[in-house]
């Protein structure tokens, strides 16, 4: 610990230079002496106490090495020095740093956005104890709960702290009185609060006894709810408001940032029976493990408390509960297309280090000269590497922080425009922030890259020749046979990334345009949905529900311009729900049967032009008096009637006997990208009371409306019927399918930009690399050419020879290109459909784009060469 | 005239903390010291004498500070720091323990050292 102060003292408070040469004086006059004593003659003894004393500048040079700190006064020193060498040549600094700018910028865009999705914790307390309760069962295959479940969940105290439920969506809540507005509600438990660690800004939360049967009508509202609807009044609470016409009390406001999924305005309470055996109503449920649980624990608790629980409710399928972490299923398959982003990223990041590295090599062999000079006067050759790559770090970093900058606010431009959904990146991309892990990482790439193509300049300084080099016309010949080695390398080394990076893209956009190409099985031109809540009293039965539907048809279906008006719960892309059944007349199966459901109105499948392949649709004569009839698809029909003919058969179901009337073709309810689910489709007339109550608790209704032309100038209109047959009901979310379609890809069409982008930029980078490479070497042979031509080279033969030089590397560079391509592709596979790695069509065109500009590239500089003046050239110094 | 015998520095640092143990001495002292002990075999020289001391006083294991010399001359004395005893002890149990190793190792018989 002295020794540490000690030497701090010293690093402060430095000794005088002057103090060692007086001591050497005393040392030397001693040594005379003591000669002088031997029996020497003064000048005897003076000259060899000289000899035996030796070089003073080695010591003196020792001593000052000894003094701690030393390295920073050097470092300084080169900083200062390299300052000065890069404010010589602005140009080519600027340049630099703009290149660097480019690769380091991008790296640090998708690092922010990956620091958001990926590596930043979860905010909620305790976030690595949060588990979802999922349902990997096959028959059934979501991740909602019942209430039975759910108490059961909660009976589990020793694996779970709490226990909450929360509703997966809301049929939205018509906030009535004043002028009506549709908004974002869901159902919770008293906990959920807690759990996700919501702050609260005015009044409280629900109590328990608020979360039980006749707990009144209670509402906690959110902050942009409150801001926007209620203009922020701070007297808010206990005031009431009106929900679907009824009267509710306001009992607190949650704070700002308070980011959950799914995002809701308003939470109401679900006051949960604890004795209710309700079925119907599912929701999900998150739980807080135990302290010293681990996800394995718990699973291996849960499947030996599951028979009890089987036992108690024999009528439900048996299933197999499990747990996950609650952060797993909030990323879910972002990491992938982030992770794939980095990679990319990190190519281009490389091509900018090899042009830069080509730059600073040219630059090197310009200023052999300055390097001989310091040699001679005594820099060691380490010292003179050191201070390259200072310069280096130096332009790295200013690199960086443009970069940083640049990507930074990019990043933020692409989310805000974007209509892709990444999961927590927050509204607009605005929980992407500039923390520390992010300043961390464009700092340790912008000195890694630094270090990594300043090395380049360093090895070709500590190879020149230093007697050649301070000669007059060191200047011009001798690049020296291995840095124009080295210099083709890097360009070869550009070529076959950009090339990676160019099958990329060209492979993700290939896939896009398949994607785009699949017949979605029904037409979604011109045709309108929009959402309509029907949280109230009047829709808890079925009957209810098929009278507005009859109404709303009935007024749309008079309007001018509307060629048909329906309605459902799911849009034909996006079909979540699922349905048990046994199939009537076969032995019952526990393990069977299950299959997407879902309930329409009459109409439905015209809007979107789907026709009946046999049987027939449903019409009006369909309703609660009727037997009970469904449609399913052609998947549904090889699935489980792969010998027989499914018409006029039927399934069990709400212990019900149900008749197939007809079978639809596929249609893409999961994605365009996925193939076609068993689905079994509903009168909304004929579902169960119960079921129906369920569903306007959970979800709005959609109205589908196919008008003749641009569906938008009929909007007023329809929502204005709409209004008038469900007794002053607002829409809300009013999209065409064509641009609901569009959302179904986002993904990819975001996915497939960013790396085009990249490939662009690679390709442009390594154009530019070539160019200059070639540009450099004719500049440098132009005596050569000179002499050439003076020996009677036509000049195009001349240009031929230059081109040949460049496209011998830039062929070399496609040929490992294509190599590493095939290798790194198969990376790419999750993100292809319809496209296999290996497209031999793109692994064609992608070199020729790539040939054809490098072409382009070498041809200017070729073409300059031609036009050389012998006479000047042979001139030249 | 003179050979100098290259020592390591860590021993040349050994050399001069157990001379400037007994006595505080400048520079010229030590050396004069550390030759006429060893019977003339370790002759240090200025090139190697004053970087080691500077190292030393880096390290704050010796203190300097400016006397007057036996002849009337500015000289400038060093002393060992309480610091600089306690490592020496340390370095000479080194010494040693690497010693007897290295003359095990080689075969040779310890010769006593006067």
């Amino acid at each position: 610990m002295t020794e540490f102060l000690t030497r701090l003292r010293f690093l402060l408070f430095r000794k005088r230079r002057d103090e060692l040469d007086e001591e050497l004086r005393f040392h030397l006059e001693q040594s005379i002496a003591a000669k002088m004593a031997a029996g020497l003659t003064a000048e005897e003894a003076r000259r060899q106490a000289l000899i035996d004393f030796g070089g003073v500048e080695r010591a003196r040079e020792q001593c000052e090495q000894e003094r701690p700190g030393l390295w920073i006064d050097t470092l300084l020193r080169d900083v200062r020095y390299s300052l000065r060498i890069l404010r010589k040549s602005p140009w080519f600094t600027a340049t630099v740093v703009v290149t660097l700018a480019l690769g380091i910028g991008a790296n640090t865009a998708i690092f922010s956005v990956v620091n958001a999705v990926l590596l930043k914790s979860l905010t909620y307390p305790d976030a690595d104890r949060l588990v979802n309760f999922l349902r990997p069962s096959a028959v059934i295959a979501n991740n909602l709960h019942d209430i039975l479940e759910f108490h059961f969940f909660e009976r589990q105290t020793k694996i779970f702290k709490e226990v909450v439920a929360f509703d997966a969506a809301g049929p939205g809540y018509n906030l009535t009185g004043g002028h009506p507005e549709q908004v974002h509600g869901i159902h919770v438990t008293e906990g959920y609060f807690r759990v996700y660690g919501a702050p609260v800004l005015l009044g409280r939360t629900f109590t328990p006894q608020e979360d039980s049967p006749n707990g009144g009508k209670v509402v906690v509202l959110s902050y942009g709810l409150w801001q926007r609807r209620f203009g922020g009044n701070p007297a808010i609470v206990g005031k009431s408001l009106s929900l679907g016409n009824e009267a509710y009390t306001v009992v607190g406001v949650i704070g700002k940032d308070f980011v959950a999924d799914p995002q809701a305005d308003l939470w109401l309470p679900f006051q949960f029976d604890p004795v209710s055996t309700d079925m119907n109503h599912f929701f999900y449920t998150t739980g807080v493990l135990q302290p010293g649980v681990t996800v394995a624990q718990a699973n291996a608790e849960l499947l030996a408390a599951s028979p009890g629980f089987h036992r108690e409710y024999p009528i439900l399928v048996p299933q197999r509960f499990t747990v996950g972490p609650l952060r797993d299923s909030i990323i879910g398959d972002a990491r992938n297309s982030l992770l794939m982003m980095l990679g990319a990223v990190g190519l281009v990041l490389l091509i900018c280090c090899a042009n830069v590295a080509n730059l600073l090599l040219v630059r090197a062999s310009v200023r052999k000269r300055e390097f001989a000079v310091r040699s001679a006067l005594g820099a060691s050759r380490a010292r003179i590497v050191r201070q390259l790559l200072t310069e280096s770090v130096l332009l790295s970093i200013a690199g960086g922080i443009l970069g940083m900058a640049l990507g930074f606010a990019g990043v933020r431009a692409l989310l805000a425009l974007s209509p892709v959904e990444l999961p927590r990146v927050g509204e607009g991309g605005s929980a992407v922030v500039l923390d520390w892990r992010v300043l961390v990482f464009t700092l340790a790439v912008s000195l890694l890259t630094g270090i990594l193509f300043g090395l380049f300049p360093a090895f070709s300084a500590l190879r020149s020749d230093l007697n050649f080099a301070l000669r007059e016309s060191g200047n011009r010949s001798g690049i020296g046979i291995h840095q124009e080695k080295t210099r083709s390398l890097l360009v070869i080394s550009e070529v076959s990334l950009a090339l990676v990076l160019l099958i990329g893209s060209a492979l993700l956009i290939r896939t896009f345009i398949v994607l785009h190409g699949v017949d979605p099985g029904f037409d979604p031109r011109n045709v309108l949905t929009m959402e309509m809540s029907l949280n109230g009293p009047r829709y808890q039965t079925a009957a209810g529900v098929s009278e507005l539907l009859k109404n709303g048809r009935d007024r749309l279906n008079a309007l001018p311009g509307v060629e048909v008006a329906a309605a459902g719960y799911w849009l034909p892309v996006d079909i979540e729900d699922a349905a048990a059944f046994q199939i009537a007349g076969r032995p019952v199966r526990r393990d069977c049967c299950g299959s997407k459901w879902m309930s329409i109105s009459p109409g439905y499948l015209s809007v979107f032009r789907i026709s009946v392949l046999r049987g027939r649709d449903f019409n009006e004569n369909d309703n609660a008096t009727a037997p009970p009839v469904v449609l399913i698809n052609e998947a549904f029909a090889r699935k489980f009637f792969p010998n027989k003919d499914p018409l006029g058969q039927q399934i069990r179901h709400w212990g019900r006997d149900e008749t197939i009337i007809g079978i639809a073709p596929d249609i893409h309810d999961n994605g365009l990208d996925m193939p076609a689910d068993a689905l079994i489709i509903a009168p909304i007339a004929q579902v169960s009371d119960s079921y129906t109550a369920a569903t306007s608790n959970i979800q709005p209704l959609i109205w589908l409306v196919r008008t003749h032309g641009d569906p938008h100038q009929y909007l007023s209109a329809i929502t204005e019927q709409l209004r008038i047959a469900s007794d002053g009901f607002p829409v809300a979310h009013v999209r065409t399918m064509d641009e609901v379609m569009g959302y179904s890809t986002a993904r990819q069409s975001f996915n497939m930009l960013l790396l085009s982008i990249f490939g662009a930029v690679a390709l442009a980078l390594a154009a530019v690399g070539i160019y200059g490479l070639m540009a450099y070497s004719v500049a440098q042979r132009t005596q050569e050419m000179g002499i050439r031509m003076a020996l009677g080279a036509d000049r195009s033969v001349i240009r031929k020879f230059v081109v040949w030089q460049g496209m011998r590397l830039v062929l070399v560079g496609v040929a490992a290109g294509v190599v590493a391509s095939f290798g790194l592709t198969r990376l790419l596979s999750n993100f292809l459909f319809g496209v296999k790695p290996w497209d031999p069509a793109v692994f064609t065109s992608a070199p020729l784009i790539l040939v054809a500009i490098a072409l382009f590239a070498v041809w200017l500089p070729a073409a300059r060469a031609s036009k050389i003046d012998p006479m000047q050239a042979l001139r030249m110094e | 005239m003179s050979q100098s015998t290259d020592l390591l520095q860590g021993t040349l640092d050994l050399l001069i903390l157990k001379t400037l143990a007994l006595e505080p001495m400048h520079g010229w002292g030590v050396a004069q010291r550390i030759q006429q002990v060893s019977n003339d075999a370790l002759q240090i020289g200025q090139g190697s004498l004053y970087p080691a001391l500077y190292r030393l006083e880096y390290k704050g294991w010796i203190k300097s500070e400016w006397g007057t010399s036996e002849n009337n001359r500015r000289a400038k004395y060093y002393r060992l720091t309480a610091a600089g005893r306690k490592n020496l002890e340390a370095e000479l149990a080194d010494w040693d323990r690497l010693s007897a190793a290295i003359t095990l190792v080689l075969g040779r018989t310890a010769k006593v050292s006067s």
